[in-house]
């Protein structure tokens, strides 16, 4: 096996490994609430949200055209790189999911990639206005707007209908949840199913293996689309429990109006060419269902600690990218290592996930996503 | 830096109009449907149907919702524009 062929399959492996964790990561955001309120069952829901991730990454044609829309230089990119900022994002990925915080792997794979081309381009290879213009300002937009609109909307619907929570009308509400939790997971196939197709082609085309300009092949896009959708259907039973219950205790008219404020939103963002995250359009959505009806509770403590999520997805994720790519970059062994390391990461913080797993029987059991069910005082 | 202020006020703007309308449009169908109100039969609480104006008001409410989902999904899909 050349190296090149190697590095390529290296990279490939660890974008459909991503894919992967971006899809338990953001099950959540289509399907927490139904979880919550009993529109679906659990195993019902994230199969429905895993269909609709596949049939939207078939579905989206328009591929990528750059690996992170001019966030870092992509001519001064290698595929090494992108090794790199696949495993700091993959990582940061995995440890939010431990702690059971919805984040945004977009961001993720940004400040992953970010960190790989500080290291190996230099700090020319980042555009660091673009860095505040698609991601800090969208980040502070988007939970703003979506629950402004979520609030709104909820303070509307229980002033129309005083008794929304009592049968049936919750009835009512609860389908209303599950078509628009199916539109934000189809839109979210249709989005992040392309972000991996795009970096797979790039990394074909840079290697020779492909035609510059040319599509991507199919069993990128069956690949790609099968990553994602298993890791939708694994469910991130412990992000979908700080969604569904950790931030509000959503009722079905809560989740209705969230849902579909998040579609709207979603769809307003990708048609207006603004681009929002859909992790923070559905976390913002949720916080202001429970802002909107009176005497609902929302947890600001958990909602604060997504927003530490938020701040340090890019530096966390940067750093780990940086470090992966000092050690990547010195050759074939090191790529091996920081491979190994990334298994070896993963590994471990599966195993700790264990000690007090969540799942679909028990994801609405609790609002808290304990590490340690020792001691209480490390619950998240 | 440049911003696109003009896209991300409009962005903002669809967002909370567009839901509190579909939202809005959704319950008051809802109300419209349940508007009968409910009467004891039996112990038990059962629900009045509501008059043949509401129920068509609801319904009619009903549906533009799923117009509205249509536009959604032609929005999604790229094959259709």
């Amino acid at each position: 096996m050349s190296t090149t062929l190697f590095l390529v399959s290296m990279v490939i492996i660890t974008a459909l490994f991503f894919d992967f964790t971006n899809g338990f990561h953001d099950s959540a955001n289509a399907m927490a609430t139904s979880v919550a309120t009993g529109a679906l069952q659990p195993k019902v829901a994230v199969l429905i949200a895993a269909i609709l991730n596949v049939a939207g990454a078939f579905l989206s044609t328009e591929v990528a055209k750059t690996i992170s829309g001019g966030i870092v230089n992509d001519a001064v990119v290698t595929p090494t790189m992108i090794f790199a900022g696949l495993v700091g994002a993959i990582l940061w990925n995995l440890m939010t999911w431990l702690l059971g915080l919805p984040s945004s792997s977009s961001h993720a794979l940004f400040g992953g990639l970010i960190g790989a081309v500080l290291i190996g381009a230099g700090a020319s290879g980042v555009n660091f206005s673009v860095v505040v213009s698609k991601i800090l300002l969208p980040a502070v937009v988007a939970p703003v707007v979506a629950a402004l609109a979520a609030g709104a909307a909820t303070y509307f619907l229980y002033v129309m209908i005083t008794r929304a929570d009592k049968e049936p009308q919750a009835g009512w509400f609860r389908h209303g949840q599950t078509v628009s939790a199916s539109m934000v997971a189809l839109a979210h196939g249709t989005s992040d199913g392309q972000k991996t197709m795009g970096v797979i082609t790039l990394v074909l085309i840079t290697a020779g293996y492909q035609d510059s300009g040319t599509a991507p092949q199919f069993w990128v896009i069956a690949s790609a689309g099968l990553a994602i959708g298993l890791g939708t259907y694994s469910g991130g039973w412990r992000i979908m429990r700080t969604m569904g219950k950790g931030i509000v205790d959503v009722q079905a008219p809560q989740g209705f109006a969230a849902e579909t404020t998040s579609a709207a939103a979603i769809l307003a963002s990708s048609h207006m060419g603004f681009g929002l995250s859909t992790t923070q359009v559905c976390s913002g959505s949720i916080i202001g269902s429970g802002v909107g009806k009176k005497l609902a509770h929302v947890r600001w403590n958990t909602a604060r600690k997504i927003l530490y999520g938020w701040l340090l997805t890019l530096p966390a994720a940067a750093l780990v990218g940086a470090a992966a790519a000092a050690i990547a970059l010195t050759g074939t062994i090191g790529l091996i290592v920081v491979f190994a390391a990334l298994l070896a990461g993963a590994g471990a913080i599966y195993a700790i996930s264990q000690r007090a797993p969540v799942s679909s029987e028990n994801v609405n059991d609790s609002a808290d996503v304990t590490i340690n069910p020792a001691r209480a005082s490390v619950s998240v | 830096m440049n911003i696109d202020w003009a896209s991300l006020v409009l962005v903002a703007i669809t967002t909370v109009v567009a839901a509190i309308a579909i939202v809005g449009i959704f319950s008051l169908g809802v109300a419209s449907l349940t508007s009968g109100g409910e009467r004891e039969s039996g112990g038990s609480l059962v629900q009045n149907p509501p008059s043949p104006g509401a129920k068509f008001a609801g319904y009619a409410c009903v549906g533009i919702s799923g117009l509205l989902v249509l536009y959604g999904l032609y929005l999604i899909i790229p094959q259709f524009h």
